[in-house]
């Protein structure tokens, strides 16, 4: 039987009606149309579906959207302001940290929300950050290395 | 050094912004408007006769519009090489591998879909299972092609010089086996695709390919339509690494099924089924014997080599032709023989992933180069350097080096490495290793015989004259193809980077043979250049006549038009230009005269301006049979060293610094280059160490998932220096040849032999788990005790 | 593994509504806290329940508090704060530790305390440290509170002393006495998102700033159907001074304390061997600790 949720994406209310057993990750794709967040394996391997959900960054194919009743959620599509980059999207384009892109937005919800808490990671904070975050593509080196740029213009 | 505008540079990608903020579109975001959903039912035993399939369950499911089985699908081969067309759509009379398709529904939703497939009844007859290939060729094993009864599926037998000879001469010969797991792509994004027809215009494919060329004459093939009335897309791609470089039967089951029904079908694999599907890097069997001189001059190769191909060929062919052919550089080696052997067994089918059949080959050769090198006392580094080729030299087996920059790698590496302070001088535990390779830019002929361009480009001038249009069928799969041709295309044009537009990916723009054996920056590249120098001539043939002004004394540079001579008036066609753009605000100024006021005129005399590339490669190759694989236009090289940790207790291998120098001929964008350089070395770590795909006692996958098939996570990634080298290639469009594929070649070999190093253990096999290192120590340890 | 089977989902208020859902829908109701191990199985079609109880929005089950010199941690506490929170960082050092290597960041903010004790998984990384630490998990039913040693909470894999109609709300552990440290160390392939191929958690309690060893505990991971006490390697440390050579031994003997089984993570001779190898590592771990304090 559905379930009627709010869930507030990028400090907006969306109240939706949801059978149990549809995860945050679809409901945000499907019935939200927020298609940034990516889903890889669906079961919690990869990081590619990583949203954060009251402040933290979560695999959210592995919480129910009933679950998230109520919740704060923020996708990709929340960090910028309107044409302005948040200062991590500008580092990852600028830095190289970007190839197929699939686990970009994961990546780049990780590292951001580690630099809401710690301003200045050290390079193995980065990576423990971030190791929940697969990546094919780049080896991770950019990333680390946009993680910390990022960290250097919001000091700014 | 010419001094270039656009290229050489680091200019971000083009389509970085829409990946960072959520935009990129993928297939599976993909939908239209009555979109039905699609699920397959696949084999659950190895090899099986399929007696009866009963879909009436399943059609009468609410909600199911169509349930489709090799009866609707027909029977039309196709695969990878026309010379082994052995896969249809659905299995007809046979299921080969736990995950060979038997049937696709298409229903209004997912769970209906998956609900009607587990409602379709299929009666196997299940049959003897072979999974190994070495019991697969014996006499009595259980044949899975009729076609070849002993289940060598491909058999490859080359010889250059005379190398029994050749081994009589040597003052050491050694003999080493050595053997690695089956890999999977492991790409972020699952496979997944949207079909749709319209009987007056066709089909339209949107996949996650690396090939939409390939995919395109397949559906054109298998389904009965022209090929022109066949369209494939790419949306945005993540990542493909080689297994999505070809149809598989998601695609045609979709594309069937959107025929059949009028609506448009989208169908996903999941993780697991990326798993069965495959099609990537084969488990390969290596027997090497090498010889050489006690001054270290390499003189003869013998390679046996046996591959698990699984139950069909893909690209298997090549595979096993590459085991052996591309041994034949970098180093000079008169004598070289080859027999390769790929057999098929009740498993999901192997193809080509990053670096194809050289991957294995190479470790296990750089590794017994290192023990020669030991035997003779002599330095890894100095060993290689004593027998590396140069520029214009010609392998063995007919491979031209039109550039090599090994040398200046190798060099590279031995500086940025710290080798001489490092080498012989580390703690035990702690051990430094060397290894190089390299690889084609592109093969040198198409996957099915024909004289086709291998890859063609239109640049067409939008008619106000500000920006120029792209279009390239060339497959942007996350390895940055766009970003590159765009600038080439800008700076063949002579415009700024911003002022193109690059429309990609789709058989609607023409022929691309697609991203795989490290093909686009080369050949696509190629095909851009000369569109966008075509567009650029008609634009200065027009200023020509208008200004009287010989085209050879004009250039275009960063959006201006330049003139050798001084006051050249070309006021006449400013004040018409911006007479045409009353209102506008921003009117050309200044004293230059501007490739947009350019364009414009010559769009007022011509029509729409368009300049069109097509690229193929020249003679190649030598003429025995299988020359064609392995020739190349061009071919990149890496020198890498490994420095590597193991603790000698628990045998943890982790490999502390990465050092890289790449010679990818000219380097168009250095952040692409050096991100490939660091992507191909994350893979090749991946498989030295963890990445295994395992199979149970009934061929089922028994580590669909990659939580248990692991590739490196941030923490096991290692920084890497990268070092660009730039030989200039005579045949790459500015110089440039290949960088996806030839750098991961080093990486296992560097981290076996500094694994060596570090412990004085040799290791065979991979994956270098912590447990093989602890049993090879102990064994080590005993034999010690013994002697 | 693409979707999740349907079932109901209740979300009660408070532990007694929980319990008394449990006992209505009898074996088909699965509590589900963090759900990274549970929708896990949901999806590879190892389970199905009819009914899911979300305890989530219950308050009360979710805080550390110091406890009589001791700390009681609420079950649906996060993993993540058992990494962040200073009051387990510096009393708790072993149960930080063994948390930070638990999956990755993200299963962390989800993954609760109570959710790894109760699913009863052999390889799990917080009941090896809790067990060393002398823990005990409450269980609240309808009709009574009572707590259970996690020594004696573990029956095999899947398995737990948990009874039809409980719910598992907080995790006690008294206070240390003086001079104890405690250190775990997890055998891993890559050094994230992994299961252990063998973890061991030992603890160490001295007689005083430098003298012997009075109370040993060592628990073995991955290495049987349970977490298990190695209990002739704690006995050989008893009374004995500590050394690099006594804790050798102690693993050697540790070594063959167990039965692991080969799977597809290692073979059972190299458990074996590792957790002699890793018994050796943590006791000086352990050591250093007690000995800082």
């Amino acid at each position: 039987m559905k379930k009627l949720i709010t869930l507030i994406v990028n400090k907006k209310a969306f109240e939706v009606a949801v059978e149990p057993n549809r995860t945050l990750a679809q409901v945000l794709r499907e019935d939200l149309g927020f298609l940034g967040t990516k889903v890889g394996c669906g079961i919690g391997d990869c990081g590619a579906c990583t949203v954060v959900v009251d402040g933290r960054p979560v695999n959210s194919c592995l919480v129910l959207a009933v679950q998230a009743n109520g919740s704060e959620i923020t996708t990709i599509e929340g960090i910028s302001e309107g044409a302005e980059l948040h200062p991590v999207q500008e580092a990852f384009v600028e830095y190289g940290a970007i190839q197929c892109g699939f686990c970009t937005s994961g990546m780049i919800l990780s590292a951001k929300t580690l630099l809401d808490r710690n301003s200045n990671p050290s390079e193995p904070e980065i990576r423990a950050a971030l190791s929940g975050n697969l990546c094919r593509c780049t080896g991770y080196q950019k990333i680390v290395e946009a993680v910390h740029a990022a960290a250097g213009m919001m000091k700014k | 050094m010419k001094e270039y505008s656009v290229i050489n540079t680091r200019v971000p990608r083009v389509d970085g912004r829409a990946k960072a903020t959520g935009k990129a579109r993928y297939a599976d975001d993909l939908s239209m408007p009555d979109m039905l959903y699609g699920a397959l039912l696949q084999s659950p035993v190895a090899h099986a006769r399929i007696r009866k399939i009963d879909t009436s369950k399943a059609k009468k499911l609410p909600g199911v519009k169509d349930v489709v089985t090799a009866q609707e699908a027909g029977a039309v081969k196709f695969g990878v090489s026309p010379a082994r067309y052995d896969e249809t759509i659905f299995c007809i009379d046979k299921a080969r591998y736990v995950g060979d398709e038997i049937a696709a529904v298409a229903a209004v939703d997912l769970e209906t879909a998956l609900e009607a497939a587990a409602l379709i009844e299929v009666e196997y007859e299940e049959l003897p299972v072979v999974l190994d290939p070495f019991e697969a060729i014996r006499e009595g094993a259980p044949v899975i092609h009729e076609d070849y009864p002993n289940n060598i599926g491909a058999e490859v037998h080359q010889e250059f010089g005379d190398v029994e000879e050749a081994l009589k001469t040597c003052d050491l010969v050694r003999t080493d086996k050595f053997v690695n797991k089956k890999q999977d792509g492991a790409f972020l994004e699952p496979q997944a695709c949207l079909a749709f027809y319209d009987p007056g215009r066709g089909l339209t494919l949107y996949s996650s390919t690396q090939a939409p060329h390939y995919v395109q004459r397949t559906l054109a093939m298998v389904l009965g339509l022209p090929i022109g009335k066949v369209r494939v897309a790419q949306p945005c791609v993540g990542g493909g690494f080689g297994p999505k470089a070809s149809a598989n039967t998601l695609e045609l089951a979709t594309s069937l099924m959107a025929i059949r029904t009028g609506r448009p079908v989208k169908m996903a694999f999941t993780r697991e089924q990326v798993f069965w599907h495959s099609r990537a890097r084969h488990q390969f069997f290596h027997e090497l014997t090498t010889g050489v001189k006690k001054d270290g001059t390499l003189v003869a190769l013998k390679n046996t080599c046996y591959l698990d191909g699984g139950a069909y060929s893909s690209f298997g062919i090549a595979t096993v032709y590459y085991a052996g052919s591309l041994l034949g550089a970098p180093y000079r080696l008169p004598n070289m023989k080859y027999d390769g052997y790929r057999v098929y067994t009740n498993k999901p089918a192997n193809g080509a992933q990053r670096g194809h059949g050289g991957v294995a080959a190479r470790a296990a050769w750089e590794q017994q180069l290192d023990i020669i090198a030991a035997d003779l006392g002599m330095d890894p580094i100095e060993f290689r350097l004593k027998n590396i080729m140069q520029r214009g030299d010609i392998t063995c087996n007919d491979f031209n080096m039109s550039s090599l920059g090994m040398k200046e790698c190798l060099e590279a590496v031995r500086r940025g490495s710290g080798w001489e302070k490092k080498r012989g001088k580390l703690p035990r535990g702690k051990g430094i290793g060397v290894a190089c390779g390299f690889f084609v830019s592109g093969a040198g002929f198409p996957i099915y015989r024909s004289e086709t361009f291998h890859s063609t480009a239109m640049i067409k001038l939008s008619e106000d004259g500000g920006t120029v249009n792209l279009y390239t069928p060339a497959a942007e799969i996350g390895q940055g193809s766009d970003t590159v041709l765009t600038q080439i295309a800008a700076e063949a044009l002579g415009v700024r980077y911003g002022d193109v537009k690059v429309s990609s990916g789709d058989t609607d723009f023409g022929v691309d043979l697609g991203a795989y054996s490290s093909r686009q920056t080369l050949m696509s590249g190629h095909a851009v250049k000369q569109a966008a120098e075509e567009a650029r001539h008609q634009v200065l043939e027009v200023l020509s006549e208008q200004l009287n002004i010989p085209v050879e004394e004009m250039d275009v540079k960063d959006g201006l038009v330049l003139f050798k001579r001084e006051g050249v008036d070309f006021s006449a066609l400013r004040t018409r230009y911006i007479k045409e753009h009353r209102g506008w605000t921003d009117p050309p100024s200044g004293k230059h005269f501007t490739f947009v006021e350019a364009a414009r005129a010559a769009y007022l005399a011509r029509g729409t301006i368009v300049g069109t590339g097509a690229y193929k490669p020249g003679e190649l190759g030598g003429k025995y049979k299988g020359a064609a694989v392995g020739t190349s236009p061009a071919y990149g090289c890496s020198a890498q060293v490994v420095e590597v940790t193991v603790d000698m207790e628990t045998g943890q291998v982790t490999v502390d610094k990465m050092t890289d120098a790449h010679d990818c001929g000219f380097a168009i964008n250095r952040t692409n280059v050096e991100g490939q350089m660091q992507g191909s070395l994350s893979m090749g770590l991946g498989e030295a160490l963890f990445e295994e795909v395992k199979f149970d006692g009934k061929g089922r996958v028994a580590n669909p998932t990659l939580g248990e098939y692991r590739i490196p996570t941030c923490l096991d990634m290692p920084n890497v220096e990268t070092i660009i080298i730039e030989s200039n290639e005579p045949n790459g469009p500015f110089g440039a040849k290949e960088v996806g594929e030839g750098a991961i070649m080093p990486t296992i070999p560097a981290i076996l032999n500094a694994v060596y190093d570090a412990t004085g253990v040799r290791i065979n096999e991979l994956p270098v788990t912590s447990e093989r290192v602890f049993d090879r120590l102990k064994e080590e340890k005993e034999r010690r005790k013994e002697v | 593994m693409h979707l999740l089977p349907k079932f109901d989902y209740y979300e009660p208020r408070d532990i007694g509504e929980a319990c008394k859902l449990l006992s209505q829908l009898k074996g088909s109701a699965r509590i589900i806290a963090g759900g990274t191990d549970l929708l896990v199985n949901m999806k590879k079609g190892l389970s199905a329940p009819g009914s899911l109880v979300g305890i989530g929005k219950i308050p009360g089950i979710s805080e550390i508090e110091p406890v009589n010199g001791g700390i009681s941690i609420g079950a649906h506490l996060i993993i993540q704060k058992l990494v962040e929170f200073d009051l387990i960082r510096k009393k708790l050092s072993i149960l930080s530790r063994a948390a930070s290597v638990l999956g990755s960041p993200l299963v962390r903010n989800r993954a609760t305390i109570g959710g790894n004790i109760v699913n009863a998984r052999p390889a799990a990384d917080l009941p090896p440290p809790l067990i060393a630490m002398g823990a005990r998990v409450r269980l609240k039913s309808r009709r009574q509170e009572r707590e259970v040693p996690l020594d004696r909470f573990f029956r095999g894999p899947g398995e737990t002393a948990i009874k039809p109609g409980e719910v598992l709300t907080h995790i006690v552990i008294d206070a240390l006495p003086p001079f104890t440290g405690g250190d775990y160390v997890k055998l891993m392939h890559r050094r994230s998102l992994e299961i252990a191929i063998v973890a061991v958690a030992s603890r160490i309690t001295l007689d005083g700033p430098d003298g012997v060893i009075r109370d040993a505990r060592i628990i073995l991971s991955s290495v049987a159907p349970k977490a298990t006490h190695a209990v002739r390697a704690e006995k050989a440390l008893i009374g004995e001074r500590p050394s690099e050579r006594l804790f050798e031994h102690a693993g050697q003997i540790a070594a063959t304390e167990c039965t692991p089984i080969d799977d597809v993570r290692g073979g059972a001779g190299y458990r074996c061997s590792m957790v002699g190898v890793l018994t050796k590592r943590t006791l000086s771990g352990a050591l250093r600790e007690a000995k800082g304090q």
